[in-house]
């Protein structure tokens, strides 16, 4: 099952009450300035304002950790390679041999690279949670409309989030009809084939009803805009959020452009 | 498994994507008729549900891509569609980057547009056999994530020397899955050929 990012879009914070369109435009600004550091000590700082920020935003640390498992397992083969591989005329100290694969050790500076590169997809990912999961989905999707993102887009968004519950939904329902007729995944192109045509037919279930729901809207009035009873209003507070954030991001830029907390060469 | 993190790329690379995912999104967005907002959808989310779907492979856990199967059934609009998958994939999932939704999505989406070209004018041909939809659907599927493999391994490669030896490793990890995916597109595709033939796109 698929478990919704805005679990916990209930709870009362700061950043629960901050206007969606500046919360995303700000959060985003920070998210894409940390990644643009090429400073272990930069990101560092920004990793720490991040958690500093889901502190804020009272979604329970468990919650996110959870999710940063699954982007954990895939940086850390970066984690690996990177400083222990040869590469060009760096070769490194070498630790051991076999089967004609050196493995060998390239220095504090490489090791400072890949925690940089770890600690980078983990702030982004983890900014994501003050940044979207503070707000229902569907206010989420209205804010982009307010930010005048295409309304197909917009749309596609909608509908999309819609679906792949319904999809979710259906798929557990087809595997549990297979699994009542006997029917068990193995590697063989038997289940291959039987997988395929059961999503095939997920999918022309689903394209029926989509279209259905479609029309059904349509006559009920259903123009292509995001109506809700949510109306977005942006006071001071907002503004002053928005200027904190936005500003922290630049600023990260600036000091990143001083040359100041470098360590070593480049990194 | 073809989504690129945060932080690894270089950034000329990943800024370049966002323009050249724009200019594409663009083009395609205005060939989209807002009638065709439903069966996108269904297949956004298809597209999206599939790559959770994990399964032992000989020694690997796979798991679909589908591009290939979005340009079969999409044709042009399968970049959108794809875009909005890797979206939603990033914030609700947290599989793969915000900065990098740019190229990845010319990663899986440029290779969904070929496939899309290959269906089109292969089916055009008179080869004398019943399903041609089986033949192009798994030309079409294998080779869409056969480049999308190729041009991740690509960017991974030219970003540092550093990251050639994890480009290879990358590489190899996806062979099964572009048999996989090959086999899967052209079972659907000969499928939705006899059961609902609208789904396919002919266009």
């Amino acid at each position: 099952m698929i478990s919704e990012i805005d679990r916990y879009a209930g709870l009362s914070s700061p950043i629960h009450r901050w206007d969606p369109r500046l919360r995303i435009v700000s959060i985003l600004a920070l998210i894409f300035s940390v990644v643009l550091l090429y400073n272990l000590t930069l990101v560092t700082i920004g990793m720490i304002f991040s958690i500093i920020l889901v502190y804020l935003s009272k979604i329970p640390f468990s919650f996110v950790l959870d999710r940063l498992k699954l982007v954990f397992v895939l940086v850390l083969p970066f984690f690996l390679i990177i400083p222990f591989t040869t590469m060009g005329t760096d070769t490194g100290v070498e630790i051991a041999r076999f089967y004609g694969i050196t493995l060998s050790y390239r220095g504090i500076e490489a090791v400072g690279f890949a925690a940089m590169i770890v600690l980078k997809a983990l702030t982004s990912v983890m900014l994501i949670f003050p940044m979207i999961g503070t707000s229902r989905m569907d206010i989420t999707i209205k804010a982009l409309e307010g930010l005048h993102l295409p309304n197909k887009l917009v749309q596609m968004f909608a509908f999309t989030y819609r679906y792949i519950f319904v999809l979710d939904d259906e798929f557990v329902r087809t595997e549990r009809s297979l699994a009542s007729r006997g029917f068990k995944r193995r590697g063989d192109l038997y289940t291959l084939t039987t997988v395929s045509k059961a999503i095939a037919m997920l999918f022309v279930k689903s394209y029926e009803r989509a279209d259905r729901v479609f029309y059904a809207m349509r006559s009920k009035g259903y123009s292509g805009k995001v109506v809700t009873l949510h109306e977005f209003d942006s006071g001071r507070q907002d503004w002053i959020n928005a200027i904190a954030v936005f500003g922290f991001a630049v600023l990260l830029q600036v000091a990143a452009m001083s040359g100041a907390f470098s360590i070593y060469g480049g990194i | 498994m073809v989504h690129i993190s945060d932080g690894i790329l270089d950034p000329l690379l990943w800024e370049s994507g966002w323009v050249i995912t724009a200019i594409i999104l663009a083009y395609t967005l205005s060939k989209m008729k807002i009638e065709d907002v439903p069966k996108l959808s269904v297949i956004t989310a298809a597209v999206f549900v599939a790559s959770l779907i994990h399964f032992q492979f000989g020694p690997t856990s796979v798991h679909f891509i589908l591009n290939g199967f979005a340009g079969v059934t999409l044709g042009l609009l399968a970049y959108p569609c794809i875009f909005v998958a890797l979206v939603l994939q990033c914030f609700l999932f947290q599989h793969g980057g915000v900065t990098t939704i740019g190229i990845n999505t010319i990663n899986m989406g440029v290779p969904a547009l070929l496939a899309y070209l290959l269906f089109k004018y292969g089916m055009r041909f008179d080869l004398g056999i019943k399903q041609k939809e089986i033949l192009f659907g798994t030309l079409g599927g294998g080779i869409a994530v056969a480049l999308a493999v190729l041009f991740l391994s690509i960017e991974l490669a030219t970003t540092g020397e550093e990251f050639f030896e994890v480009a290879i490793f990358v590489a190899t990890a996806h062979i099964p899955i572009i048999a996989i995916e090959a086999i899967f597109t052209g079972i659907t595709a000969g499928f939705l050929a006899t059961v609902q033939p609208e789904l396919l796109c002919r266009r």
